[in-house]
């Protein structure tokens, strides 16, 4: 039991950070956590996951995030200023650089299912099976959903990429 | 070598690679700009959004946050939701008990008049038939009857005296009643000259003590009843109903207007 609890413990930070690059609030993003929380630990009787504690609650943590998107799509609230279409991406200030700003927005603007994907593997440094696995998804769907997310966030960036970023490190 | 595919290279930047495929790709990269311009964008894209992001992981987590407090409001909440359901079973049962207790009064039961009427005119129907045996004790041993009677029902029962109709007192007797309608029944018989016999059926008040007063014709014989505070009575007879009527009233004259 306790040692249920500290596993989940262990895997708060990363809930939260992955909830807020979602959310971009952090209430929301926390009370999002929170949910995903109770339901896993209530829910431990229920179900004890096979895989990896991390996996199953990024699961729940999804899954609570898409009821809330549909439920708010239902409402039809309204959409925060920073929250529109970015503008025309203005050229980076250095060649190669990406304004942070900018990126933020741009990861807004992204279609949920690449948004998720993105994130699962860019900031949580998540396996693609793994990745996969959580959104429920075949790894191809997973690694197209990849490509056409940093295709947007390129193309929303101006991180046109030319000649002068050859270096490879 | 032959060219990686863009999975590989996405693979690549996102430092998923083997160390031997890895080095294969940059391989790749140094002779392919195109390539080594997608990849390092991807990687600073990477680098974007760690920076953006990563340092949420380093924030003192809320203490709404920590599992150990939630799975004990979780705990409380369950206790409390189980002491819910148990005074909900408790009530269910109550309500269940209490509904089965009151059953007799909630059925659609007959009034009490209707049945003690019915009861008074199958006992004048079994008894005014019967010649040796229509009553326990003869008019002769009046008093005996009356004390006898008075004892029985826990309550004072005269013998009116219906000479003014040419009736006359043969007997009486006890007989079973339902305890909520008044409980045991005297029955006392009437006989005239030409042997037509009347009844007059009496019990203890009902637990209401209302007054009431009922003229019916049941199962082809006349019956008059009426209730006050202290007694039921019900004078059965299949004489013509006016003649029951006069008698019925010299009755009631006699047992609801003296305090006996």
């Amino acid at each position: 039991m306790s040692d249920f609890l500290d596993q989940i413990e262990a895997c708060v930070p990363a809930l939260r950070r992955y909830a807020r690059a979602l959310t971009r609030d952090a209430d929301l993003a926390d009370d999002l956590v929170q949910d995903c929380l109770e339901r896993a630990i209530s829910r431990r009787g229920l179900f004890r996951p096979a895989g990896p504690m991390r996996a199953w609650l990024f699961t729940i943590l999804l899954n609570l995030y898409r009821n809330g998107l549909r439920n708010t799509r239902r409402r039809g609230t309204t959409v925060a200023l920073d929250a529109m279409p970015v503008e025309p991406a203005t050229p980076a200030p250095q060649p190669g650089h990406i304004a942070l700003a900018e990126m933020a927005r741009a990861i807004e603007t992204l279609p949920t299912e690449q948004k998720e994907a993105l994130l699962l593997i860019a900031l949580e440094g998540l396996g693609y099976a793994e990745a996969a696995a959580i959104l429920g998804i075949p790894q191809g769907t997973l690694m197209s959903r990849l490509g056409r997310a940093r295709a947007a966030l390129r193309a929303m960036t101006g991180g046109t990429g030319g000649p002068h970023l050859r270096t490879v490190k | 070598m032959s060219a990686p595919d863009k999975g590989m290279l996405m693979a690549y930047a996102d430092g998923r690679l083997t160390p031997d495929e890895a080095l294969r790709v940059e391989t790749w990269l140094k002779s392919h700009p195109e390539d080594a311009a997608e990849v390092t964008l991807w990687m600073r894209q990477n680098d974007a959004i760690r920076t953006l992001f990563a340092p949420v992981a380093s924030e003192p987590v809320p203490a709404r946050l920590r599992p150990a407090r939630i799975a004990a409001e979780i705990g409380a909440r369950q206790a409390r939701s189980w002491r819910w359901a148990a005074a909900a079973v408790l009530l269910l049962g109550i309500g269940l008990g209490a509904g089965w207790a009151v059953r007799p009064l909630l059925e659609t039961a007959p009034p009490a008049s209707q049945m003690l009427i019915a009861d008074a005119v199958n006992a004048h129907r079994v008894f005014a038939a019967e010649s040796r045996h229509a009553v326990e004790v003869v008019a002769a041993e009046e008093d005996h009857l009356v004390t006898w009677l008075s004892n029985r029902l826990a309550t004072p029962v005269g013998t009116p005296d219906l000479s003014g109709e040419g009736f006359f007192l043969v007997g009486g007797r006890l007989l079973p009643g339902e305890a909520d309608i008044g409980g045991r029944a005297a029955q006392l018989m009437y006989e005239n000259g030409a042997k037509e016999r009347i009844t007059i059926y009496v019990t203890a008040a009902l637990p209401d003590h209302e007054p009431a007063y009922r003229l019916v014709s049941h199962d082809g014989a006349e019956a008059f009843y009426w209730a006050d505070a202290r007694i039921t009575c019900t004078v059965v007879g299949t004489l013509p109903e006016d003649r029951m009527k006069t008698l019925s009233q010299a009755v009631y004259s006699q047992l609801a207007g003296t305090q006996v």
